[in-house]
């Protein structure tokens, strides 16, 4: 052990801490030690000088000194484990410290503070580095330091406090019955098993749907397979809620079915009079249905078609050799080989169902779910935190349960092997019959997705749907040319800046939470898991809720500032980044990455020339998706918008809110126009990066 | 690059490692001599990578130590252990040219250009791949990425060279002319060297000794000569080599050692080495040491009765199986000789000068 300890310290240099000692010192004389009331940006100059940590008398004049004991401490020891120990111990010691002081003095951290803390956390992790954390790897040491410190700040903490509001009365007092009284107290029972039917409806419907998608696809010969394979990208372009507006339009009480069997069957129809009223009928289960399936279908047609592209034509070209016809070869050999992707597709189509907040606030009527119950909990005037907790732990519980089965139980079972090798073979072409009726059925389906969009970009330019159809530019003139202080102009920069700082954040952080849950092995690696496990199940109510409960009071308050909306943004596109990442890195061999280490490299220089490189197209990718799923996720930021922060989803629903079909169909037609142009832009973008790369290696 | 500056004996003692539950390997005390190649041959699963990749650092030891000379390595990442790998994939960087990949390294280590250029000149001149600095991995035939693949790792001048299957991804042509240049270069610059493969004609051309493994430990260590000749255990008999393992009788007469198998005695050599004691053994029949001929009236006391099972035409030899009192033996014969045909009754004579007792402690 001697010789090691001395290799140690001899690679150990002083300097290394010096970056972050100025960087602590700097956020110490510069930045606010406690939150500003307004946030840092509405803050005149006297508030924020009063705010820093050097004009405050008592315990924080120690801060100084502290990073200065960093700076001495190595002379101070024999060896560079030692040292690490020294390192660790105070850093720890300051973390602590900060946090019980501003605990028992109920006061909120300023950005100083969070500076001189991150400070400190990277102290801390040199400091476990040199004493053979990761074997001595600051880079790893540290990001592990982060991540765990992320997961932990939020969303361990936040969904705890969600707990702690059921656990405790308002008064404070232990109430360990509250829970069980506030379920009780109304008719919990239905609201989940409208949850749980809609979610297995939809799971259902979406799945087969998808199934059909998937299959046309790949296996049908007409050209209208060109077709679907562009029109996924339909919903991830669009806010969620906007597909259950465009329904309203369609099938609403004033919309155009009801008009035109108005038109023939209504009291003074041509047809037969009397036959029909007016009815509301698209409000409720089947409105939420409808809407959810149309968004939906999507994601399972891309797991399945993800999935039968992994199937080797050699094993139907078998069954063909064997006598079986197509239809045998389609349902003995291809749909049993499928059954892991459709339960796959099954399970997370329930899970974003039972998540979905835009469509059964738009659509649902009487029919309560469990997202729109927590909602409706808190809106308005209710702020009633507690039901909201409960409901939040219920629907939480509900789909992690549903992200545990799928990623235990069918995530791991796969009849497909990848050997990389590839075999040639021609896939079989779906029965005659079969494909005649699939594409009567896609027909129809384009058709009708046809029809809500071009109802939606048409409901923006009539004067009132359902009763005026005079063409109109009204709605959109009030909307963008009553300058940029009005209108959509403040929700729509709020939505691009935010989401434009939080998609590159969650870009990078995903794919790095990504590579040390993929490569690396370490003590505590388990927190990181279960945090990523709960970042993906995590429905967006529930975490607005929790974020409200948590970030509201000292010592983080957060609350009404544009951070917190960034940070949820980040948080909920987050999986987004993982995602990707996973993927990218499993096409990379290890070995890669350990020729490097060889070479002498660390590993934040092999990430840099070697990884970084490889996986390019996959960060331009996943901030592009991130950056679109900012734009329209809706679910957690109504909880935490406020007049200042509108973003443009919450303004379109409060739109919608107060009647103004018209507005809100108008900005949610540009919304959509403005996600699929840059889309686009980034395919034609990184689509010419891959040509590139293909030159240079030829 | 002077030979015998950089050499280092690799000692490891008590090293054993476990995954979870399963132990890959097992009680490991091995010493790699300086400036020799070594090569860790076994079946897949031995152990034989692990205990590789537990000497480039990549992988940790569960318990025991590492020393590379008198330094204890144990605790220190592959960073910073010294050592240059050939990876069996190659490894090479897809999107960095061979000058780069090559010279990623020194551009690590921060020297400067011009600095690497040469030095990138010079291993690529050693690899006979001068010229090819601009081209792309993927522009350049397998034997080519493996001649970069060993640039890359020769050029730090490390102290330890590791080759982990360097040549299971080149067809069998090309492999043999590239591991006498790997055991050229390997020799040239006595760089003391560990070589994994499952070839057991790759290990015994390439090394100056070879380790058997086999369940995660280490069942023999000796140059490839004294393997194949002394092999310590039916395994290592089997493995290196073809043999045929028998039973026989070992009896210590007056007269020096015989051996009874199958109703016919053996005098064996005064000369040789006997590991075991009278009495029930196991004898190593390797299949150059056993001879078929045609069936004659004339009974010969030294030969065993056997019928050709089979009998397949090679081109340069023909390979039989023949069936005997002390069971399936399987041989050669020169393809010159008529062909021994299946179903034909034969002789089988057994040469005891070249019979292998194998130690009777050996599982």
């Amino acid at each position: 052990m001697s010789t090691t300890a001395k290799v140690v310290s001899e690679s150990f240099k002083p300097a290394l801490i010096i970056p972050w000692v100025t960087i602590g010192i700097i956020a110490y004389f510069c930045l606010p030690w406690l939150a500003l009331e307004y946030g840092l940006t509405d803050a005149t100059f006297d508030e924020f000088v009063d705010a820093l940590a050097w004009r405050k008398n008592g315990a924080t004049i120690v801060v100084p000194f502290f990073f200065l004991m960093f700076l001495i401490a190595p002379r101070l020891v024999r060896s560079g484990i030692q040292c690490g120990w020294l390192y660790t111990c105070l850093s720890a010691f300051f973390i602590l410290a900060t946090f019980a002081y501003f605990i028992t003095e109920n006061l909120s951290m300023g950005l100083g503070t969070a500076v001189i803390l991150l400070a400190f956390s990277a102290l801390f992790a040199i400091g476990i580095a040199e004493i053979g954390f990761q074997r001595g790897d600051r880079f790893i040491a540290g990001s592990v330091i982060f991540v765990i410190l992320l997961v932990c700040v939020f969303i361990f903490f936040p969904i705890w406090t969600i707990f702690q509001t059921l656990l405790y009365n308002s008064d404070g007092s232990f109430a360990p019955f509250q829970f069980y009284q506030i379920v009780t107290a109304f008719g919990v029972g239905r609201v989940i098993l409208n949850t749980l039917l809609l979610a297995m409806s939809v799971g259902a419907a979406t799945t087969l749907f998808g199934l059909i998608f998937a299959l046309y696809s790949t296996r049908a010969t007409s050209p209208l397979r060109y077709v679907i394979r562009v029109f996924y990208i339909l919903p991830i372009i669009t806010p969620p809620f906007v597909v259950g507006m465009a329904l309203i339009l369609l099938f609403g009480r004033a919309g155009m079915i009801n008009d035109g069997l108005m038109f023939l069957f209504g009291p003074e129809g041509i047809l037969l009079q009397g036959a029909f009223t007016r009815s509301g009928y698209i409000y409720g289960f089947w409105g939420i249905f409808l809407a959810q399936t149309l968004s939906l279908t999507p994601i399972a047609y891309m797991v399945l078609n993800g999935m039968l592209a992994t199937i080797n034509p050699a094993m139907e070209e078998a069954a063909l050799t064997m006598r079986a016809g197509r239809w045998e070869t389609l349902r003995d050999v291809t749909l049993p080989l499928l059954r892991p992707g459709i339960a796959n597709a099954f399970l997370l189509c329930m899970i974003s169902s039972a998540a979905d907040f835009g469509n059964p606030l738009v659509l649902g009527g009487d029919y309560d779910v469990l997202s729109t119950e927590i909602y409706f909990s808190i809106a308005g005037a209710q702020l009633d935190f507690a039901k909201a907790s409960a409901l939040g732990v219920l629907l939480l519980v509900l789909s992690l349960s549903v992200f545990v089965i799928q990623k235990k139980w069918v995530g791991q079972k796969s009849y497909v092997t990848v050997t990389g090798v590839q075999t040639a073979g021609n896939v079989i072409p779906l029965p005659g019959r079969l494909q005649k009726i699939l594409s009567a059925f896609v027909l129809v389906w384009l058709l009708l997705v046809g029809i809500l969009y071009f109802s939606i970009f048409l409901g923006g330019f009539v004067k009132q749907w359902g009763a005026d159809y005079t063409l109109t530019i009204a709605h959109h003139k009030e909307l963008w040319l009553g300058g940029f202080a009005s209108g959509a102009w403040p929700s729509f920069i709020n939505s691009l800046i935010f989401a434009f700082i939080a998609a590159p954040i969650t870009a990078l952080i995903g794919i790095l939470i990504a590579y040390i849950i993929s490569r690396k092995k370490f003590f505590g690696k388990g927190i990181i898991d279960f945090g990523t496990v709960l970042i993906f199940a995590i429905p967006g109510t529930v975490t607005g809720v929790a974020y409200i409960l948590a970030f509201n009071t000292p010592p983080v308050e957060l609350t009404g500032t544009a951070a917190i909306l960034i940070i949820t943004m980040a948080i909920r596109a987050m999986p987004v980044g993982i995602r990707g990442g996973m993927s990218a890195l499993s096409q990379i061999s290890e070995s890669l990455e350990e020729a490097s280490v060889l070479q002498r490299a660390g590993s934040l220089k092999t990430i840099r020339s070697v990884l970084i490189p490889l996986i390019r197209s996959t960060i331009v990718s996943s901030t592009a998706y991130s950056f679109i799923r900012s734009m329209t996720t809706v679910s957690a930021v109504i909880f935490l918008a406020t007049a200042g922060t509108n973003v443009a989803t919450t303004y379109i629903l409060s739109r919608v809110e107060s009647g103004d079909t018209g507005i809100a169909v108008a900005y949610g037609s540009i919304l959509i126009l403005t996600m699929l142009l840059f889309t686009l832009a980034v395919e034609v973008i990184t689509g010419r990066s891959r040509v590139e790369k293909q030159v240079k290696t030829i | 690059m002077k030979p015998g500056e950089t050499n280092i004996t690799i000692t490891l003692s008590k090293v054993f490692k476990r995954f979870d539950e399963v132990t890959a390997l097992e009680d490991i005390n091995v010493v790699f001599e300086a400036g020799t190649l070594t090569t860790l041959l076994g079946p897949s699963g031995c152990g034989k990578t692990t205990l590789l990749r537990i000497v480039s650092g990549l992988e940790t030891v569960s318990g025991g130590e590492i020393l590379f000379g008198n330094e204890n390595v144990t605790d220190l990442s592959a960073t910073r252990r010294d050592v240059g790998m050939v990876f069996q994939s190659y490894a090479l960087f897809p999107h960095m040219t061979v000058e780069q990949n090559v010279g990623y390294g020194l551009g690590v280590l921060k020297t400067p250009q011009e600095k690497i250029k040469e030095q990138v000149k010079v291993v690529l001149d050693m690899v006979n791949l001068a010229g090819y600095q601009a081209r792309y991995p993927d522009e350049l035939s397998g034997g080519q990425q493996q001649r970069v693949a060993v640039a890359r790792a020769l050029i730090l001048e490390p102290k330890v060279l590791l080759f982990d299957e360097p040549l299971s991804n080149i067809d069998s042509k090309l492999r043999r002319s590239m591991r006498e240049e790997i055991r050229h270069l390997q020799k040239s610059t006595g760089i003391t060297s560990i070589y994994v493969t499952h070839d057991q004609s790759e290990a015994l051309a390439v090394s100056d000794e070879v380790v058997v493994m086999k369940d995660g430990r280490i069942l023999q260590k000796g140059p490839p000569r004294s393997l194949y000749h002394r092999p310590e255990s039916a395994f290592v008999a089997n493995f290196i080599g073809e043999s045929n393992v028998v039973e026989a009788l070992l009896v210590n007469g007056t007269d020096g050692n015989r051996v009874e198998l199958g109703g016919i005695e053996l005098a064996l050599p005064d000369s040789m080495h006997i590991p075991a004691k009278p009495g029930m053994v196991k004898l190593s029949l390797r299949p150059e040491v056993i001879h078929i001929e045609a069936k004659s009236d004339d009974k010969d006391p030294d030969c065993l009765a056997g019928i050709v099972t089979e009998s397949a035409y090679m081109g340069p030899v023909i390979e039989y199986s023949v069936k005997t009192a002390i069971g399936d033996l399987f041989t050669r014969g020169p393809a010159y000789e008529t062909q021994h045909l299946k179903g034909e009754q034969v002789r089988v004579r057994v040469r005891p000068d070249e019979i292998i007792v194998i130690p009777a402690s050996s599982e």
